[in-house]
């Protein structure tokens, strides 16, 4: 008999993705998709016998010691039989111990609940709806869903003669801890960074945005993984065309793990061959609720601190949110600061080998004389010293972020050798390369955005082989090479130079430079098209 | 296949541009100054190199900053060329700072050279050009001076610092002075530099290190020009006038007689407006000068309170401006009939029927040519005491 009843449902099988199948873009990837789906899910329902549920949960999960298996009697003469399931670790064990044991075991035999007479489904609704003072739960029918929320850190409620299962929100696993994040600090400002957990990074927007219209979606990516991803937006301010288009790409990703927003972002970023990133990711807060007031939508990943931001514009990876703390004209003054330390960063090797080997012309003679006197004795060509040293001062920089703390100290003393003075006194490079190359290191870590950074150090080595190559011609060669291609770039859907190409007079206010926030009335025009008025304050006027 | 046809057809883009040229600055001679003399045959081309690791750095060894080579050839260029031998880099004259003549080279015209120098791609013609007066170019390029390491620039910043401030030299460029050779209004002039002291130990390294060096180069006055031969020399008074017609005073001092002293005014600004036209079919050039300054020296008992005593101080401050204004058309119609001053050009600009006439003839024409030349001349400030003590030491 029961093995006939476990024969059925061994048997049954469904479809749980059937999510998927509501893309209506059935182009052959998808197609290959869904069949690949198909193939996996095997999916089986649970059991009305407990016993054979807890054994099969064990068995599947190969007896991991972290999972906690448990069945007991409740009710007054125990006539019930209970399990729950939890993975140890994931749960906050004191409301396991309080809310859940502590009321199925104990307080329901003080009750006068008459159990006897329930047949078992009745009863399963009565401890649903009577005895589970729990904040989360969830009716689950299938094993898929049970592993998922049993490994997510729920605690999994089964009862004896019912194939249905409850679980309880029970997560709770141990948090680093809001801090001061570590990629984009700044003066004035919020100090508090993103965590490793959703629900903290949620929270930490929530917080900052309390507006009905801020929804949040979550789903799962990740065939083994299954990582929470969770998208963040205002309903009404952002356009709903970048959203459905971010939810179907979103729901297009078939991979078998996330484990950062990087492998997100780089499965839905529009270009593919591009050094400039499409998606933009930050540690603070502060700047992701800025950004979906603005329109733009934020993903958060489970198990990291960087939460994307899409769309991004170029413009956004030379913003700093400090600029809009600090006063305006201030922030203006940074903010060209900013934009001509870029390009210091992106030519000032390449403009030195340019102009020393093909266009002494160019120089003042002073200077001239001065390079001159230092090029010397240095044995090298000015390109191949510019490279030289390029090279090492990345490998430095890379050597930097790779070390362990302890001996971190040692490499600014290595560093200072071998990018020095010493490297000059000893004949290997002139020291203007050394001002060069400290000079193109401080510009680059002016970037607010490393992601943009990164771009930029990459395109430095194209623009010096150009130059040395070609020389100015060949700088400038590349440079409209580089802005025909940033032209041709796009954002989900948004041209990636906006505002400036196509250049909108409106959102001139935020671009370079950056008015006071009274007169900042409206939203960036491309990217939130529905609701664009921020408010109507004119500037403060003292009382006459 | 598409892609491949496009990069392909981007290939000329980038190699048919003409800028293959690279070369290393330790691979490059800078040449600062360049001095051209007549030989029997050709020319003799000095040049002058800058000894970079001698200059900055720290890696100085006690020998001359500069190093001068000379070499004669049938033109300049191949003369420059077969410095090879003795120059172990390419000469490289993008730098040039000056350029110097030898005073014969002058005199027997200097169109030809000045083709080399109009035809290098090279030279950047921001430098500027001068006679050595008296000697040989090579002399003066052979001469250490002091302040400035680089004699070149030591001329260069001379000329440029003497026009600012003292007004009888002319920082002339590349492109000056072949317009005003070949233009028939308006002839060239050129600054003359000469060697003081004793040249034989200026070209030693330790001339300038004497406090009070043995030799040195020193700017002279004009040089005036028809068409591109050296004619003669002006003194200084001829020098500041042509200035002033030409509207090159930016400063310059002006001593005015006082009671058998002077006193000195300082222009402080000073404007030149020339009016060229025609009456019964003669030409008529008409000067106006405005020029204000302030009192920089006073050496007798004048009492500078008085705005009459000013007045009368503004007359012949305007006075002695306009003598000298006069006194160089007077040399230049007499002596050398050479229009300098670009009068036939002004003709030129407001009668071109009446120049067509002219210019055919335009030296006799210039000789004879009536200028009328009014000058305003204002005090503008005494300096920071009004009367001078003068008065109480003589008391």
């Amino acid at each position: 008999m029961k093995n006939k009843k476990q024969q059925e449902y061994l048997n049954q099988s469904g479809n749980p993705n059937s999510s998927k199948s509501k893309n209506q873009n059935q182009n052959p990837v998808q197609a290959q998709n869904q069949s690949k789906d198909s193939k996996k899910h095997q999916t089986k329902l649970i059991s009305s016998d407990l016993q054979f549920n807890l054994d099969h949960i064990k068995k599947t999960l190969g007896n991991s010691s972290d999972i906690v298996t448990r069945d007991f009697q409740a009710g007054k003469n125990g006539q019930i039989k209970l399990g729950i399931v939890y993975t140890d670790g994931l749960t906050d064990s004191i409301s396991i111990q309080d809310l859940i044991l502590d009321t199925l075991m104990v307080e329901i035999r003080n009750s006068d609940l008459d159990v006897a007479v329930l047949n078992p489904s009745d009863c399963f609704e009565m401890i649903k709806s009577h005895t589970l003072p729990i904040g989360g739960i969830e009716e689950i029918t299938d094993y898929q869903k049970l592993f998922n929320h049993v490994l997510s850190g729920d605690t999994m409620l089964l009862m004896d003669g019912s194939p249905k299962g409850i679980a309880l929100g029970s997560r709770d696993w141990v948090d680093r801890g809001v801090q001061e994040p570590s990629s984009q600090t700044v003066v004035r400002g919020p100090k508090d960074g993103f965590t490793e957990t959703l629900r903290t990074n949620t929270a930490l927007i929530r917080r900052r945005i309390k507006d009905p219209n801020l929804w949040l979606e979550t789903k799962q990516i990740g065939e083994r993984t299954q990582t929470d991803v969770a998208i963040m937006y205002l309903k009404g301010v952002a356009n709903d065309k970048t959203v459905s288009e971010l939810q179907s790409r979103l729901n297009r990703i078939n991979i078998d793990a996330i484990l950062e927003s990087g492998y997100i972002e780089e499965l839905i970023q529009d270009e593919v061959y591009t050094p400039f990133p499409t998606v933009y990711n930050t540690e603070r807060p502060d700047a992701v609720a800025a950004a979906i007031l603005e329109g733009r939508i934020a993903i958060l990943v489970d198990g990291t601190p960087f939460v994307l931001i899409v769309p991004a514009l170029m413009v956004h990876f030379f913003q700093s949110s400090e600029d809009y703390y600090q006063r305006a004209d201030i922030a203006t003054l940074i903010r060209v600061l900013r934009y001509l330390s870029f390009f210091l960063a992106l030519l000032t090797p390449s403009l030195y080998v340019a102009v020393s080997t093909f266009h002494q012309e160019m120089l003042p003679t002073p200077l001239l004389i001065s390079l001159a006197s230092q090029r010397e004795g240095v044995p090298f060509p000015a390109f191949v010293e510019a490279m030289i040293m390029e090279v090492v001062f990345e490998i430095l920089r890379e050597a930097g972020v790779r070390m362990p703390r302890a001996i971190g100290s040692s490499i600014s003393i290595v560093g200072a050798l071998v990018i020095g003075q010493a490297a000059v006194e000893a004949g290997f490079v002139s020291a203007t390369m050394v001002i060069i190359v400290s000079l193109t290191a401080i510009c680059s870590f002016v970037f607010p955005a490393n992601s943009m950074a990164m771009a930029f150090r990459m395109l430095r080595f194209l623009f010096m082989i150009l130059a040395a190559t070609f020389g100015l011609y060949g700088i400038i060669l590349g440079l409209i090479v580089m802005v025909l291609h940033l032209n041709s770039l796009r954002s989900f859907g948004l041209p990636y130079l906006a505002p400036n190409a196509p250049f909108i007079l409106q959102d001139q206010k935020d671009n370079i430079i950056r008015l006071p926030h009274w007169s900042l009335l409206k939203r960036p025009r491309l990217i939130s098209k529905n609701d664009t008025d921020r408010g109507d304050v004119s500037s403060p006027k003292p009382p006459r | 296949m598409k892609k491949m046809l496009k990069v392909f057809l981007m290939l000329p883009i980038i190699c048919l541009s003409g800028c293959w040229s690279s070369i290393e600055l330790n691979e490059l001679a800078i040449v600062t100054a360049m001095g051209i003399d007549k030989t029997e045959d050709g020319y003799l081309v000095t040049v002058q190199v800058l000894n970079s690791s001698e200059l900055a750095g720290d890696a100085r060894s006690g020998r001359t900053e500069v190093v001068t080579f000379r070499k004669s050839g049938k033109t300049i260029f191949e003369a420059l060329r077969s410095l090879s031998t003795d120059v172990p880099r390419r000469l490289y004259v993008a730098h040039l700072r000056e350029v110097v003549f030898g005073e014969e080279m002058a005199r027997e015209g200097i169109a030809k050279p000045l083709d080399f120098l109009s035809r290098q791609k090279e030279l950047r013609s921001d430098f500027y050009m001068t006679v050595a007066k008296g000697s040989t170019a090579y002399d003066t390029l052979n001469v250490q001076t002091a302040l400035e390491k680089i004699p070149a620039n030591k001329v260069f910043d001379s000329l440029e610092n003497s026009e600012r401030r003292w007004a009888p030299t002319r920082t002339v460029t590349l492109d000056e002075l072949v317009s005003s050779i070949v233009s028939k209004g308006r002839q060239a002039m050129l600054t003359g530099i000469y060697v003081y002291g004793d040249p034989e130990s200026g070209s030693n390294v330790t001339n300038a290190q004497n406090i009070s060096p043995k030799s040195g180069l020193r700017l002279d006055y004009l040089g005036v020009f028809k068409k591109d031969k050296l004619v003669g020399w002006l003194n200084r008074n001829d020098s500041k006038g042509v200035s002033y017609i030409t509207d090159h005073v930016k400063s310059t001092p002006v001593n005015i007689p006082c009671e058998g002293d002077q006193i000195t005014v300082n222009t402080t600004s000073s404007k030149t407006k020339i009016k060229g036209k025609m009456e019964k079919g003669n030409p008529k050039i008409d000067i106006n000068v405005t020029s204000e300054g302030s009192i920089g020296e006073v050496e007798c008992t004048i009492d500078l309170t008085k705005p009459e005593k000013i007045k009368e101080l503004n007359e012949r401050y305007a006075k002695d401006i306009k003598g000298k204004i006069e006194g160089s058309i007077k040399t230049l119609q007499e002596k050398y009939q050479s229009d300098i001053f670009g009068f036939g050009d002004e003709i030129h600009r407001t009668n071109p029927r009446a120049w067509k006439r002219l210019e055919g003839n335009w030296e006799q024409e210039f000789a004879n040519l009536d200028v009328n030349v009014t000058v305003k001349a204002k005090i503008r400030n005494l300096g920071t005491i009004s009367e001078s003590f003068q008065k109480e030491i003589e008391e």
